[in-house]
């Protein structure tokens, strides 16, 4: 079970870069879910999302004459009719280039956005005149890296090392001044399912109001969505909610009914019951729902819609011409159920909601679970990204229409066929305003909207994808957040590990504290759908299979019919028998080529059970969805199946679960379960389950190898190790993904021993002469910028110029060169020149200091000019280079979440040695593992110790062994074959003595990782410096060089030791002593004043220095006392409201 | 066991002599003995190694400080390192002929397409005693750093006497094999056996060497270790023999110094107290 180290597959790849195919495709596929959705935004053409988005806007119609006036005027109807986004491209009034391609890199190096022209083109018509068109500019819009609107499309890794970025670099990200960053993913209800929910919040509406109700997401082509909630009242009726602009709306669901089709009551108690007569729950509830509904007083459909328009006119704000049964039309289209375009679509699918709900309420079916992966999908970045786009284009049309109506309002001449008003009316908006709004947008991941964009959330959308080393980067876009909403809850029920979510989300990676279970990682095959599928086909099919669009009479006696619905709309009806028959041959003919179903098309065959879910068949087909590859026994090959399906499949994890003519499917892998950095925990199957947690959250805080391009990075941070090492002990999945490219740690030799006492307590001892080789030696480049356009207003003249002048000091010169910059190489300490200028105006060079702590070596000095390349260089980039070997107090941990700290560098001579001489790098102590049961970790010290001696990479890949066949057993016989222990042990000597041990010492090989926390970015100190100016306190912080709080638990236990001069010490002395004037009469500290009065000695006029108390007018009874500044500012306040203090004293 | 009397001195059998291991041994001595010759084969005996790096020009990838580094570790030939002087010993300033080497390095690639690499051979001493060692005419050298075309390093770096107690690039041996008693027989440890001593605890190389014991031995407690089976590894800057003999050397020194330390300490001379340098 060996793995392979692939060193000169590696050296080739590296030596001779591919221009065809990538290295490692897996890798490229994790990150497909981001660029998909971005690509489908304009791909296919014309049939992009944001096409849909133009289409959904639609016209705005407006008029020269004032609402109210009786004649309309001239009707202006103006819409877009197209939207381009350009790739980064150089503007044209550069000409000192002959190419205009603008790349990531340079985006990255001059900490610039790397955005793309975007333009729209607005058309318009006056009256039934011509149609005019002009092209509009709307900024430039960020464009994600690798997209289909990125320069780097389909560049393959040679081209892309030409380029600057990683030769396997993945994309998926966007560039906002110079800074990564990305849309998260975020779990949000299913789309296009009636989901039955239970919320007290329901019932707290109002008095008639109960805790039931059903919802459903729709969304509509270009990917907006709009929630429907369905209410019960208690008296059965029934209500339907949505939000228009934020506002909700309450609609009794028979009105909403009756407008969307003509119907008779008749009709609409058929359709609800269903042949179930002898329901009379069901039917009592109708009955009276349709009886009360005739308190409104209206039948046909055109009164009903008539009635909706009328109540809706105000807010939704149709073209003013329109009827009310229009604008009631209008509505039905734009908040009723979106997805469904046929309005007898939409009234059969509000049968179906009714039926749920009162289903639900009678408790035949229990409530849906709104926190399973089976009621969730994905938000993917790209479809939030045109949402916003789609509004802000939304809000230009909508701005054209507001400036036209007070331009009427105000009398001003409005003139459409005027080609100058015209001009001013489409520019009358900032040209800037997609590409800011968006910048804005992943900058700050706050989303700006007044629709609200039916999300939970206004904050928190975008993170920057941090490359703290690679896996951290990785993690970055496999991540699913719950919503920033959740993280408020006190229930934990959100938090939950369902089993719902196996093989979608990683058991295994979610942090430990507050974001518990909120941030969960994808599994590494879980794929996010971003392509639609075809399925016009279906419905067809379905009727074939013997699906029919009205119950079947004589089909009842089998039960009540199920009901068949694709994506949200209703197909027909069958009987229980035969949907379990349409399941089973949807899924055969997903692999039959004649009658072909896409693999991507999720199957939910809910069956009728005793309280349980809601019975029917559901077919899902959109985008966001999560599905994953799984066996399908049958044939043997690969199926996809979806969260909402799963829940109903009989899926066998290994060989023997699985049970004849029940399991259908079987996982690849039992490991498909986790995600990928789960996945590389050497047999994290032997761990104790929050060890593998814990190294998850380790995995991502490595200091390892960031990137491969660090020469073209300018990451504020970065941790780079100088000395990595291909782990001897892999997993499967760290060879597919090409982690070698991006090493995170050392093949250590660890002894388990406790020697010294310097490894207590989760200490660990290193070797010196191992740190002295360069064990674990570490880099931080870290970025100072700086800017001379701060230096002055905007719009003045460059008057400041990076120089060294003549006025320079020789202490500057050996530091910065006649350019003022910095010479490369050079070592700066705190104070040192970083950079130095010339000022036209005072005719002085000035330098920037280095404010750093810590030395710094220079590694890169940056010149930005600016975008047109015209003006002279006002702006540095320097990247400085702090080197930080491991000194005591560092942290490390191996890969089964076991970390630890530097406690001492011991010296070789000192440290235990084997029989063959071999010294331990590290020494750990044995009361690391009886608690925490890393078995995983003793496993791996043997596989690495076997790897070490035969030259092999050992396989980790969790579950690969099992009780008959042990991993112990396995790598225990080839160390004997070696000449070693069978169990890893070996008699160990002392370093000191050269006497042998009492115990065989466990020492073997594990990989250790070295930890980004550093001593020297917490050491904290202080004896006297700052305080707080309003209590004369200590302030906190080690950047304002704070003290460390000595709380009240501390106080308490200096109490307790009776330490009254430490106490008196820590609280007075050394905070906030203060002296002040008691009067001890009144028992004031405030009214001891410097008395006025003079006296006079030999006829010299002298001032009285003594101190007299106002009120007492005496001198006589004040004393000096110490007290704390708080206690006086505490004093103060309450004199403020008119309360005393008084002390009493004893002296 | 008397360590002085001339019937019991320390014997040495030598059985395995190659280039780069030497596999001997000791008997007649204690444990204490044995176990500070290896102490100081590891940390006291003298090389030569380069301690101080001058940068002219740098524009390779890799830092200053990490070719340094790497520099440092490179093995210089330290045959002869006994006839130069300690820094700390020498009366200059600096560094002199007297207790430094110079060596130079200066490479800058040229070359299309291809790297160049910049190896120990690289390395142009100044003192042709102690040059970088290599492995015959087809050794490349040690890789220092890789260049591309256009890259240049040019440094000069002073090489000096040191031991590895102050810094591991110093110490002449890779590893010193160490054991005593491979049977067991002196119940110093404890074997961890789960089912059969034979099948987990294979025995060791040293096994042949040494007398297995009887069937019926009797436990004698009050016996101690006297043969040690030593095996040092050079990592090439010394001949293995050489080591051992210069540990020894050292090993000798100390000694004296200690019953020098000891006579002195009776009368103190002039009334002062006693040299403490053990060195």
């Amino acid at each position: 079970m060996s793995s392979k180290f692939n060193t000169l597959e590696r050296e080739k790849l590296f030596l001779n870069p591919s221009s065809n195919k990538f290295g490692y495709p897996e890798l490229q596929k994790l990150v497909k879910p981001h660029i998909d959705s971005f690509n489908s935004l304009l791909d296919p053409p014309r049939q992009g999302l944001l096409n849909f988005a133009i289409d959904d806007i639609g016209t705005q119609e407006i008029f020269d004459k004032p609402n109210n006036s009786p004649e309309r005027g001239n009707k202006l109807s103006i819409w877009i009719d197209d939207v381009i986004i350009a790739k980064p491209l150089l503007p044209e009034s550069v000409r000192l280039t002959t190419s205009r391609q603008i790349y990531p890199s340079e985006c990255r190096e001059r900490l610039t956005t790397y955005a793309g022209k975007m333009s729209i083109k607005v058309c318009w018509q006056v009256n039934d005149g011509p149609v005019l068109a002009e092209y509009r500019p709307v900024g430039m819009l960020p464009i994600m890296v690798k997209s289909n609107r990125c320069n780097l499309q389909n560049l393959y890794p040679k081209q892309l090392i030409q380029h600057k970025e990683e030769s396997e670099e993945t994309g998926g990200y966007f560039i906002i001044n110079g800074i990564e960053k990305m849309i998260r993913l975020l779990l949000i209800p299913r789309r296009h399912h009636v989901m039955a929910l239970a919320r007290s919040s329901f019932a707290n509406r109002g008095a008639n109001y109960t805790e039931y109700g059903v919802q459903i997401r729709c969304a509509k082509l270009d990917q907006t969505t709009v929630t429907n909630t369905m209410h019960y009242l208690k008296d059965g009726n029934c209500l339907i909610r949505f939000t228009w602009k934020k506002q909700e709306f309450m609609v009794p669901v028979l009105l909403i009914m009756k407008s969307l089709i003509e119907v008779t009551d008749k009709g609409i108690y058929d359709m609800l019951v269903q042949g179930e007569h002898l329901n009379t729950f069901l039917s009592d509830r109708v009955e009276f729902m349709l009886y009360n509904f005739k308190s409104y007083n209206v039948q046909s459909r055109d009164q009903c819609a008539t009635l909706l328009g009328d109540k809706f006119r105000v807010t939704f704000s149709p073209p003013s011409y329109y009827t009310n049964k229009q604008v009631g039309d209008y509505v039905l289209n734009k908040v009723i159920l979106v997805h469904l375009r046929t309005n007898k679509d939409k009234f059969n699918l509000l049968t179906f909601m009714i039926r749920k709900l009162y289903s639900l309420v009678a408790g035949e079916c229990c409530q849906d679970n709104p926190d399973s992966p089976q009621n969730q999908e994905i938000l993917l970045g790209g479809h939030l990204y045109g949402m916003i786009i789609k509004e802000k284009l939304s809000d230009y049309l909508n701005s054209i229409r507001a400036a036209v109506s007070m331009d009427v309002n105000a009398k001003k001449k409005v003139d459409f066929n005027d080609k100058k008003y015209m001009n001013s009316l489409l520019t009358k908006n900032n040209t800037e305003f997609v590409g800011q709004k968006l910048a804005y947008f992943l900058a700050t991941g706050n989303l700006i909207s007044n629709t609200g964009l039916d999300l939970m959330q206004t904050t928190g959308y975008t993170i920057i994808a941090e490359k703290i080393n690679f896996f951290r980067f990785i993690s970055h876009f496999r991540c699913v957040h719950r919503g920033s909403f959740f993280t408020t809850l006190k229930t934990t029920t959100v938090r939950k590990l369902l089993p719902e979510a196996w093989g979608f989300l990683c058991p295994v990676h979610t942090p430990d504290g507050t974001p518990c279970g909120l941030l969960n990682h994808l599994s590494h095959t879980c794929r996010v759908i971003t392509e639609t599928v075809k399925v016009n086909k279906i419905p067809e099919m379905l009727a074939e299979l013997g699906v029919s669009i009205n119950v079947l009479q004589q089909a009842l006696s089998e039960g009540p019919p199920l009901c068949v619905q694709l994506d949200g709309k209703i197909i027909g009806y069958c009987t229980n028998r035969q949907a379990k028959i349409i399941a089973n041959e949807l899924r055969r003919r997903k692999f039959d080529k004649t009658k072909p179903i896409p693999l991507d098309l999720e199957i939910g065959y809910v069956p009728p059970s005793n309280g349980g879910q809601y019975p029917g068949i559901y077919l899902f087909s959109t985008p966001s969805r999560m599905m994953r590859p799984v066996k399908y026994l049958f044939n043997n090959k690969t199926d996809m199946i979806g969260s909402f399906e799963q829940v109903y499949m009989d899926i066998a994890c290994l060989n023997e679960d699985i049970i004849k003519g029940v399991t259908t499917h079987q996982e690849f892998a039992p490991t498909n379960v986790l995600s990928i950095l789960a996945n590389l925990t050497p047999f994290s199957d032997c761990n104790q389950s929050p060890r593998n947690m814990y190294q998850c959250q380790m995995a991502k805080q490595t200091m390892g190898t960031p990137s491969t391009s660090l020469r073209y990075r300018t990451d504020n941070k970065l941790y780079r190790l100088q000395t990595g090492q291909s782990p001897i002990v892999r997993s499967g999945l760290y060879n597919t993904l090409g982690f070698d490219g991006f090493v995170s740690g050392t093949n250590a030799i660890v002894a388990v021993i406790s020697y010294t006492g310097y490894d207590m307590e989760d200490a660990m001892i290193i070797n010196k002469s191992a740190h002295e080789r360069g064990f674990a030696y570490g880099t931080i480049y870290k970025s100072e910028i700086v800017d001379l356009n701060d230096e002055r207003e905007r719009g003045e003249p460059i008057k400041h110029h990076f120089s060294l002048g003549e006025d320079a000091s020789p202490a500057w010169r050996e530091k910065l060169s006649n350019d003022g910059l910095p010479l490369i190489g050079v070592k700066l300490t705190n104070g040192d020149p970083l950079c130095a200028y010339y000022d036209d105006t005072t005719k002085v060079t000035k330098i920037k200091k280095y404010k750093g702590t810590e030395d710094a070596y220079v590694e890169e000095v940056r010149l930005i000019g600016d975008d047109a390349g015209k003006e002279e260089v006002q702006k540095v980039h320097i990247k400085l280079r702090v080197p930080r070997p491991s000194v005591i107090g560092d942290k490390f941990a191996s890969r089964h979440g076991q970390k630890g700290v530097l406690s001492q560098l011991y010296p070789q001579v000192d440290m235990p040695f084997t029989e063959s001489g071999m010294q331990p790098d590290i020494i750990i102590n044995p009361h690391a593992f009886p608690s925490r049961m890393t078995i995983g970790m003793f496993v791996e010290s043997l596989a690495g110790k076997s790897g070490a001696l035969y030259g092999v990479a050992q396989d980790c890949t969790p579950f690969k062994f099992n009780e008959n066949d042990t991993a112990v057993d396995y790598f225990g016989k080839q160390l004997v074959r070696a000449g070693y222990n069978y169990h890893g042990n070996e008699p160990m000597y002392s370093g000191i003595t050269g006497e042998e041990f009492q115990a065989d010492i466990y020492i073997g090989v594990v990989y250790y990782q070295r930890l980004r926390h550093m001593v020297s970015d917490k050491w904290q100190v202080r004896s006297t410096g700052p305080v707080h100016n309003l209590t004369m306190q200590p302030i906190g912080g080690r950047k304002k060089s704070g003290g460390i709080r000595f709380g009240e638990m501390e106080r308490d236990s200096l109490l307790a030791h009776g330490m009254s001069f430490c106490l008196q010490d820590r609280l007075m002395n050394c905070s906030d002593y203060s002296q002040c004037h008691l009067c001890s009469k009144c028992g004031t500290i405030f009214t001891a004043l410097i008395s006025k009065e003079h006296e006079t000695r030999n006829d010299v006029k002298y001032k009285k220095h003594h101190m007299i108390c106002k009120i007492c007018d005496t001198s006589k009874y004040i004393s000096l006392i110490k007290i704390p500044f708080a206690f006086r500012y505490l004093a103060t306040e309450l004199a403020s409201m008119g309360i005393k203090i008084t002390l009493e004293s004893k002296y | 066991m008397d360590l002085f009397s001339p019937a019991n001195k320390p014997e040495i059998r030598i059985q395995e002599l190659t280039g780069e291991r030497i596999r001997f041994i000791l008997t007649n001595t204690d444990l204490s003995m044995a176990n500070a010759l290896r102490r100081i084969m590891i940390s006291e005996v003298a090389t030569i190694a380069i301690d101080m790096v001058q940068f002219d020009l740098n524009t390779s990838v890799l830092a200053d400080e990490f070719i340094a580094h790497r520099l440092g570790l490179i093995p210089l030939d330290s045959t002869e390192a006994d006839k130069i002087k300690y820094p700390r010993d020498c009366n200059c300033s600096g560094a002199c002929k007297e207790c430094s080497v110079e060596l130079n390095l200066h490479v800058k690639c040229t070359e299309e397409d291809t790297t160049k690499d910049v190896t120990s051979k690289d390395l142009v001493s100044h003192d042709p005693r102690f040059t970088p060692i290599t492995e015959g005419p087809k050794d490349a050298g040690i890789l220092i750093a890789k260049l591309r075309k256009g890259q240049e390093i040019k440094v000069k770096c002073i090489a000096k006497k040191g031991v590895a107690k102050e810094h591991a690039k110093w110490s002449p041996c890779a590893a010193v094999a160490f054991e005593y008693d491979p049977f067991n027989k002196l119940r110093h440890t404890h074997y961890w056996i789960e089912e059969d001593e034979k099948k987990e605890w294979p025995q060791s190389k040293n096994a042949n060497d040494d007398f297995p014991p009887l069937d019926d031995e009797i436990f004698d407690f009050t016996a101690k270790p006297n043969r040690f089976y030593f095996e040092i590894e050079t990592i090439g800057s010394m001949k293995p023999e050489d080591i051992v003999m210069n540990a020894f050397k050292k090993l000798l020194e100390k000694i004296s110094s200690i019953q020098m330390g000891l006579h002195s300490n009776d009368v103190p001379i002039n009334g002062r107290e006693p040299t403490r340098d053990v060195f």
